[in-house]
């Protein structure tokens, strides 16, 4: 105990010391002959210096060695920058198109308005026109004729077929102040020839003015119509004239309101002075604040102009199906609408497109920068291994040194001793041989540790990589033997002579063989292979073993990972991935198809050009 | 030269007394030094054929004590032997003039031919 606490002292003082030494390489044929026991050994140190190994490894990340699974994390990512690219431009479009239609909806209002409302003042205009003709007309035959040339029937008769062509007029009554009819022409004559109108509105409203415009009624004759009636200045004689519906009804017609519109009179009383076209509704203003001008009013269907005419009796009402007048806009908007559903089309596939392009190169260079940060720690482990195993065996050497030396001088002195005269002189020859011999063993274990650990030396020259590899091959054929484990070559012939490091590569290959073999265990085949791929030099030495999981894979390359439960150090694969580095090259453990595991050492063509340069 | 001479610089007692007991009883001259500093004094009292010469002394490192001692006599032979087995390391050494570079630990038959031969 007190032992192993010391032992545990010196290395983690040398460790601190900052005195890391680089290796030396030793002959090729030593480092195989100790190559088991070096295994064993390390593993006696890795086990004491247990403590030390866990301080070590506990500053390695542990999420550095799973593997991640961030295939969600990119498809939330991805969705995320879809949905506000997508937003970000169709959000705005749809703003503006929304402004903009209502924008144009109620300018196209105020334009259909303002039109109705001059096609209101022009109809007004019209009609009054028509209805002073009338009035003129009346006043003007007042005025040429004496009453009593108008009170004669067949005056009146001439008179009247000669003015009415047009007819406008239907018929013509003569009226004295008692309302009694003194002649009259027209299709009514039966009805009305005795009829006396005193009593009636249009009567005495003509007899206070001088003259006056009926609201339609049915009178006498029983048939709605209305009248125009003028008195003479001395108010003794009046003439009325019943004005034809139909002439005056098309002034309204021809008002042209479009289809949904519509254009009629009504009275103070909201009776409708002219045919309505369309199902009468309530007009929703009121008739008595409508002055002479023309005011204008909204539902939300319909525009309404309303316009006083006649003194102020009757009212002129436009109405336009707002709708209707929108039709354009309407049909404006639709395309406008379908451009902007193909536009947030083309918008979200770009953006998809895009996004998903842009997320594939942060995931493949996420990928890297982990593959790059996992070697890099990788890295980092060998060279502190490597400080390790240097400073170890370097450590140990000094005592080696003294106890050989110790023991040597022991075996000088016993030889003096005559036989007999020391008791059991054989044993402690015996003794002391053994300890040359244990001494002897312990040297070839540093020395080869150290070989593991040659930081930055590097010995490059010519290297036949066939006959190097069948070379290491053969170095365990014996082995493999023993474990009934048959090793097949297939090595491509005319493989190019590459500048590398020899020894080193060949440390790396037997490692990989040694560990097929250890994973294979008995009954099986190991082969290797060589090649040249893409220009490069790849050494493959697959096996017939159980393969490892994807947990182990991540692993493999880390020092002290051992699936060989205690029998292993866990360095042979992390020195290797170390010399392959330092060699230019890379190595990489895969499952075979067939099962079974495949290690590939690829390796430049021209290896190790950069890397002579580097010294610790 | 009928003798042979030969200075042991080491930190590590027990490897130079050891040595020294030897070496001398193999007829050899010699004298031990466990510091560059000693070992300068001992070099200036005497021409040794050999030196064999530690590369990690307690006080100096032995590439210095090296260079120091091989400006004193030059005709000297120098071997380095240490615990250090890296060829940067031999590189230097041989370069700063040592015949040899070995590396412990090393039996003494062998170390005496290198040192009788040298």
């Amino acid at each position: 105990m007190e032992d192993e606490r010391k032992t545990d002292r010196s290395i983690a003082g040398f460790f601190n010391s900052g005195l890391f030494y680089t290796g030396r390489r030793r002959k090729r044929t030593r480092r195989f002959i100790c190559y088991p026991y070096l295994k064993r050994m390390i593993a006696k140190v890795a086990d004491k210096k247990d403590s030390q190994m866990k301080m070590y490894t506990a500053t390695i990340e542990k999420e550095a060695l799973e593997p991640r699974s961030r295939s969600a994390y990119y498809t939330r990512q991805k969705l995320l920058f879809i949905i506000v690219m997508v937003l970000v431009s169709v959000v705005p479009l749809i703003g503006i198109s929304f402004f903009s239609f209502q924008y144009y909806r109620n300018s196209s209002i105020e334009k259909t308005s303002s039109e109705l409302a001059s096609l209101a003042d022009s109809r007004k205009e019209i009609i009054e026109l028509f209805l002073a003709d009338q009035n003129n007309y009346l006043g003007d035959m007042l005025n040429l004729y004496p009453p009593e040339y108008l009170s004669d029937q067949a005056n009146l008769e001439r008179l009247f077929n000669a003015t009415n062509r047009s007819g406008v007029i239907t018929d013509l009554g003569v009226i004295d102040q008692t309302g009694a009819h003194r002649a009259y022409v027209g299709p009514y004559r039966q009805q009305l020839s005795d009829k006396n109108y005193a009593e009636v509105d249009w009567f005495s409203g003509v007899m206070q003015n001088g003259n006056y415009t009926s609201d339609i009624f049915s009178g006498f004759r029983g048939v709605p119509h209305f009248v125009v009636a003028v008195a003479n200045p001395e108010k003794t004689l009046i003439l009325r004239a019943t004005v034809n519906s139909d002439m005056f009804n098309s002034l309204l017609a021809r008002a042209e309101v479009g289809p949904g519109g519509d254009a009629y009179i009504l009275n103070k009383k909201g009776e409708a002075q002219t045919p309505i076209r369309l199902d009468y509704l309530e007009t929703p203003f009121g008739l008595e604040g409508v002055s002479r001008g023309t005011s204008v009013y909204r539902t939300d269907d319909f525009i309404y102009t309303a316009t006083g005419m006649n003194n102020g009796a009757w009212v002129l009402v436009l109405k336009e199906d707002i709708n209707n007048s929108l039709s354009e806009f309407y049909s404006a908007r639709n395309k406008a609408v379908a451009l902007i559903v193909l536009a947030i089309a083309l918008i979200t596939t770009v953006a998809t497109v895009i996004t998903s392009s842009i997320m594939n190169r942060i995931r493949t260079a996420d990928r890297l920068r982990t593959e790059l940060t996992n070697r890099m720690r990788r890295v980092e482990k060998m060279a502190l291994v490597g400080r390790l195993a240097a400073g170890v065996s370097h450590e140990i050497n000094n005592p080696l040194q003294i106890i050989e030396g110790q023991a040597g001088w022991m075996d000088e002195l016993l030889s003096d001793e005559k036989k007999g005269s020391v008791l059991n002189l054989d044993e402690y020859k015996q003794s002391i041989a053994k300890i040359r011999t244990h001494v002897n063993r312990a040297k070839l274990i540093t020395h080869s540790l150290l070989g593991f650990s040659h930081a930055g030396e590097m010995v490059i020259a010519k290297t036949d990589i066939n006959q190097m590899f069948a070379e290491t091959v053969s170095f365990l054929e014996s082995e493999a033997g023993r474990n009934s484990i048959t090793i097949v070559r297939e090595f491509q012939a005319d493989m190019p002579e590459i500048m590398t490091d020899s020894s080193q590569l060949q440390q790396v290959l037997l490692n990989l063989v040694n560990n097929a073999i250890d994973a294979i265990g008995r009954d099986g085949r190991i082969t290797v292979s060589t090649a040249v791929e893409g220009g490069k030099v790849v050494i493959a030495v697959s096996d017939t073993g159980p393969g490892f999981s994807d947990d182990i894979r991540q692993r493999l390359f880390d020092p002290f990972f051992t699936t060989k439960n205690g029998k292993g150090t866990g360095l042979g694969l992390s020195i290797s991935f170390n010399i392959i580095q330092r060699l230019g090259g890379d190595i990489k453990a895969d499952n075979n198809e067939q099962g079974g595991s495949v290690f590939q050492v690829f390796l430049p063509v021209t290896s190790g050009s950069s890397s002579t340069k580097t010294k610790e | 030269m009928d003798e042979l001479s030969v200075l042991v610089i080491d930190d590590e007692v027990d490897f130079v007394d050891t040595m020294l007991k030897r070496l001398r009883r193999k007829g050899v001259y010699c004298d031990g030094a466990y510091t560059g500093v000693g070992a300068m004094s001992k070099m200036k009292d005497r021409d040794y054929d050999v030196v064999l010469l530690d590369m990690r002394l307690a006080d100096e490192d032995g590439n210095e004590v090296l260079r120091e001692l091989k400006d004193i006599s030059p005709e000297t032979r120098f071997m380095i032997l240490s615990g250090y087995a890296s060829a940067s390391a031999a590189r230097t050494g041989i370069g700063n003039g040592a015949h040899d570079y070995l590396i412990k630990p090393l039996d003494f038959e062998t170390l005496y031919e290198k040192i009788t031969r040298a």
